[in-house]
């Protein structure tokens, strides 16, 4: 048999084959587009085609006039970026830094605090844009800040992060993991679902977004967790602190802000 | 060497491949042991979960993309000399393809060590590791690539010689395997070049996760009968012949091997019934045709034991099961194929579980879904690669009959160290617990009772770590014994027990390669383009161990 004719109409195992195929893959099709969405309420509510298009996957709103449910207030507006973090022109850590001047009476000259304040020396910039913006769009409340912060351009925003991300860290012993740190920090606790800090707040891994602490004020950090336990803090975009703190007993608070803030030495231990 | 025995041009050629596939192998086994010790409730947890998350993408990426790789080529060589008795045409080229495969390893290796890419080997974006981890898959990949060109052109060198003639039965298996590889592989390719590379390499910020995860399920399942086909390759051209049987029926090899070029690509979907992205119309078409995949498997088993049934009876084995007692039991091929047949049979169980769209809800991400991998690929596939290799070696090395008593042990413990470690995992994970899990808290009543689960699991681990070591130790020792050569039988596949006449249709790839890309399209076309389309499907990525 030549490869023509195997290949041809009058072959008899090509017929079946092409033809069995053609019939199974009819067959799956009708059952999953029509038969099976065909017993379902959902999505037989608006006729057949719209049936047919729902069991493909186009996106479709469930009702016609509009949206049933009032959309749910975000927790922020900021969309994490990976282009605020590229390196930025000394042009740009010149500007931050004349507009820093403001920031120094809380968060200190060289952006190390020494009033409780979170020191922002070498914090990395998308967690200061993050922050200010957060501000300026009312989704941090801070009654200084929120008046700091209203004023503030873009590009301020990004000058400040530069500037700020320049200065030389303030911790002086990164957390890198090891037997030694509290349970909490290096393995979190699984079965109430909260995760180890260091598994995004650097240690094992450091996520976008996610600020460095050592060294922080403790009443500082003290003060936010609570806050996120109460929700009065809620600018965390996937509730991910909310969720970590809300398992937390206080004394685990303390805990794991003594920890890192101890880390930045004895003489910044408050 | 003469005497109908094959003239070796490609033996080294061979021989690397296994080599490499088998050393690689050996060090993913201890990653894995060492996974199961840590979060069993033997060792304290492990300190730091992106060490487990490491390990856990080397333990995939050495045992999913290297070793079945390496195998394949490897075993696809010897088939054109061995099966077509000719040299292998493009020698050189298949050594660069080696090279490929062994400079993306090694680039991937060194990325995945220094923890700059525990993205584990799925990928799952919008994580995003070092590009340095991609380039090597992608390397691995096109070496691969350079095989499949060099198997289909062996094959039509072979054809244009041997016009009429059927071809061998494990060149035709061997080639179908190699064009499913090169269209299956196609999905991670584009999910890697058009859709994280540029996410990696900095130039976007954004990916499409819903359409990367599509792509990736469509090599995701596919790539499981690429791993697959050496073992059937081996069921039905080495087992009948090494227990002394005949082959029941050639065309119905043929057939299986067909079926799984048409029908183990447009299934993948079946891996994404979770994934709000695809439409339920799709989820429900892949779990058909993935219903479909089953019936080769089923055609095979049928086919072995009938197989297997003649030698139990030309061994003189009466009555219904009275074959079963003549079969050569101390045969290591024999215990090889009824291990994988146990195995395949639980296995493949549980795989028509987890591709029904509904019972998946119950173990899906669960350990279940990790047992069953482990028992279809590293059980039933992967105990007929050592048998490949133990066939080869005599072959290749010139060394005489390998130590049946310690190839018998390392079976054994293979296959008692497999159901051991998996049987366990269907149990939990039908109790609900999750895979990828770096730790437990046994400490936790409701854990607290599926502890043991978890050391029966690295005990089991432990058999197959041994078992390993055994098998990398009957190898390197072939090596040392080369003075048997002379003694050495010709090499000869399974015989057929009826004269047979292949179809045409069945001797020939065209018809059903063309089937196997109209089902893609038809399955997969429609939701990715969609996807691809859809603007709000873009995520920010989330650069994994870019800081630490």
């Amino acid at each position: 048999m030549s490869e023509r004719d195997v290949y041809s109409w009058r072959n008899a195992w090509f017929r079946r084959s092409v033809v069995s195929l053609i019939l199974l893959t009819v067959g799956a099709f009708l059952v999953g587009f029509i038969w099976l969405p065909s017993v379902h309420g959902d999505f037989t509510a608006q006729g057949l085609w719209a049936s047919i298009c729902q069991a493909a996957g186009v996106p479709t709103t469930w009702s016609a006039k509009g949206p049933p449910v009032k959309p749910q207030p975000q927790s922020t507006h900021v969309v994490l970026e990976r282009a605020m973090v590229r390196a930025s022109t000394s042009d740009s850590v010149g500007r931050g830094a004349t507009l820093a001047l403001n920031c120094t009476m809380c968060h200190g000259a060289q952006g190390i605090s020494s009033s409780d304040s979170p020191n922002l020396a070498g914090q990395y910039p998308e967690v200061i844009i993050k922050q200010l913006r957060d501000y300026t769009q009312g989704k941090r409340t801070h009654s200084v800040m929120e008046a700091f912060a209203r004023n503030l351009s873009e590009r301020d925003i990004n000058d400040l992060a530069a500037y700020y991300a320049y200065l030389p860290k303030a911790r002086i012993g990164p957390t890198t993991y090891d037997e030694k740190l509290p349970a909490l920090v290096r393995v979190g606790d699984p079965m109430r679902n909260i995760a180890p800090c260091i598994s995004c707040h650097g240690g094992i891994d450091q996520k976008l977004g996610t600020p460095w602490l050592e060294g922080m004020p403790k009443s500082y950090l003290v003060a936010q967790l609570e806050a996120f336990r109460t929700s009065t803090r809620r600018n965390d975009s996937q509730g991910q602190m909310r969720n970590m703190v809300r398992a937390m007993t206080d004394t685990e608070i303390q805990e794991v802000s003594a920890f890192y803030a101890r880390k930045a030495g004895a003489s910044q231990e408050r | 060497m003469e005497k109908g025995s094959v003239v070796w041009h490609a033996n080294k050629l061979v021989l690397a491949h296994f080599w490499v596939a088998f050393v690689a192998f050996l060090g993913a086994i201890f990653l894995g042991e060492w996974q199961m010790f840590v979060r069993s409730p033997l060792a304290a947890w492990v300190n730091n979960p992106e060490h487990y998350y490491r390990s856990v993408t080397a333990h995939g990426t050495v045992m999913a993309y290297v070793l079945p790789t390496l195998v394949a080529m490897g075993f696809g060589y010897a088939i054109v000399e061995l099966a077509l008795k000719k040299p292998l045409i493009g020698l050189r080229w298949a050594w660069a393809g080696f090279w490929l495969v062994m400079a993306g390893t090694a680039m991937a290796a060194v990325t995945m060590a220094l923890g700059k890419a525990s993205v584990l080997y799925t990928f799952y974006p919008p994580m995003i590791g070092s590009s340095f981890y991609y380039l090597g898959v992608v390397l691995v990949v096109v070496g691969s690539w350079i095989w499949v060109a060099l198997m289909s052109i062996n094959l039509r060198a072979w054809k244009r010689d041997n016009p009429g003639a059927s071809v061998p039965l494990a060149m035709f298996g061997n080639v179908a395997g190699a064009y499913l590889w090169a269209w299956t592989s196609v999905g991670a390719a584009v999910e890697i070049l058009v859709l994280i590379l540029p996410a990696s390499l900095g130039f976007t910020d954004t990916i499409n996760a819903g359409l990367a995860r599509v792509f990736f399920s469509w090599t995701l399942h596919a790539i499981v009968y690429f791993w697959l086909m050496p073992a059937y390759i081996a069921f039905y051209t080495l087992v009948p012949r090494a227990i002394g049987g005949r082959l029941y029926s050639d065309s119905m090899a043929r057939v299986a091997f067909v079926l799984f070029l048409v029908f183990s690509m447009p299934i993948g979907i079946h891996h994404l019934f979770a994934d709000p992205q695809v439409g339920a119309g799709f989820k429900f078409v892949h779990a058909a045709m993935t219903a479909m995949v089953s019936v080769p498997t089923l055609l095979t088993v049928f086919t072995i034991v009938a197989s297997v049934e003649i030698a139990g009876r030309l061994r003189g084995g009466k009555g219904l099961f009275g074959w079963v007692k003549a079969l050569p039991w101390d045969n290591p091929m024999m215990l090889a194929v009824t291990f994988s047949f146990i195995m395949l049979g639980f296995g493949g169980a549980g795989g028509i579980i987890n591709m029904s769209y509904q019972l998946n809800e119950t173990v899906h991400n669960t350990q279940w879904v990790t047992g069953h991998f482990h028992l279809i690929f590293a059980g039933a596939i992967v105990i007929m690669y050592f048998m490949v290799a133990y066939e080869l070696w005599p072959q290749l090395t010139g060394c005489g009959p390998l130590p049946r008593h310690l190839m018998k042990v390392q079976l054994w413990l293979w296959f008692v160290g497999m159901m051991v470690l998996s049987m366990p995992w269907h149990l939990v994970g039908l109790l609900g617990m999750p895979r990828r899990m770096a730790y437990y808290d046994y400490t936790h009543p409701d854990i607290q009772s599926q502890a043991w689960t978890v050391i029966a699991s690295t005990i089991g681990g432990l058999l197959l770590v041994i078992s390993a070591v055994i098998l990398v130790y009957i190898l390197a020792m072939a090596h040392r014994r080369k003075n048997a050569a002379s003694l050495l039988e010709p090499f000869t596949f399974s015989r057929t027990a009826h004269p047979s006449h292949t179809p045409a249709l069945l001797n020939t790839f065209g018809i059903w390669v063309a089937m196997m890309i109209g089902l893609t399209v038809v399955n997969y076309g429609y939701p990715i383009a969609q996807l691809a389309m859809l603007k709000e499907a873009s995520v920010p990525v989330i650069p994994i161990g870019s800081r630490q």
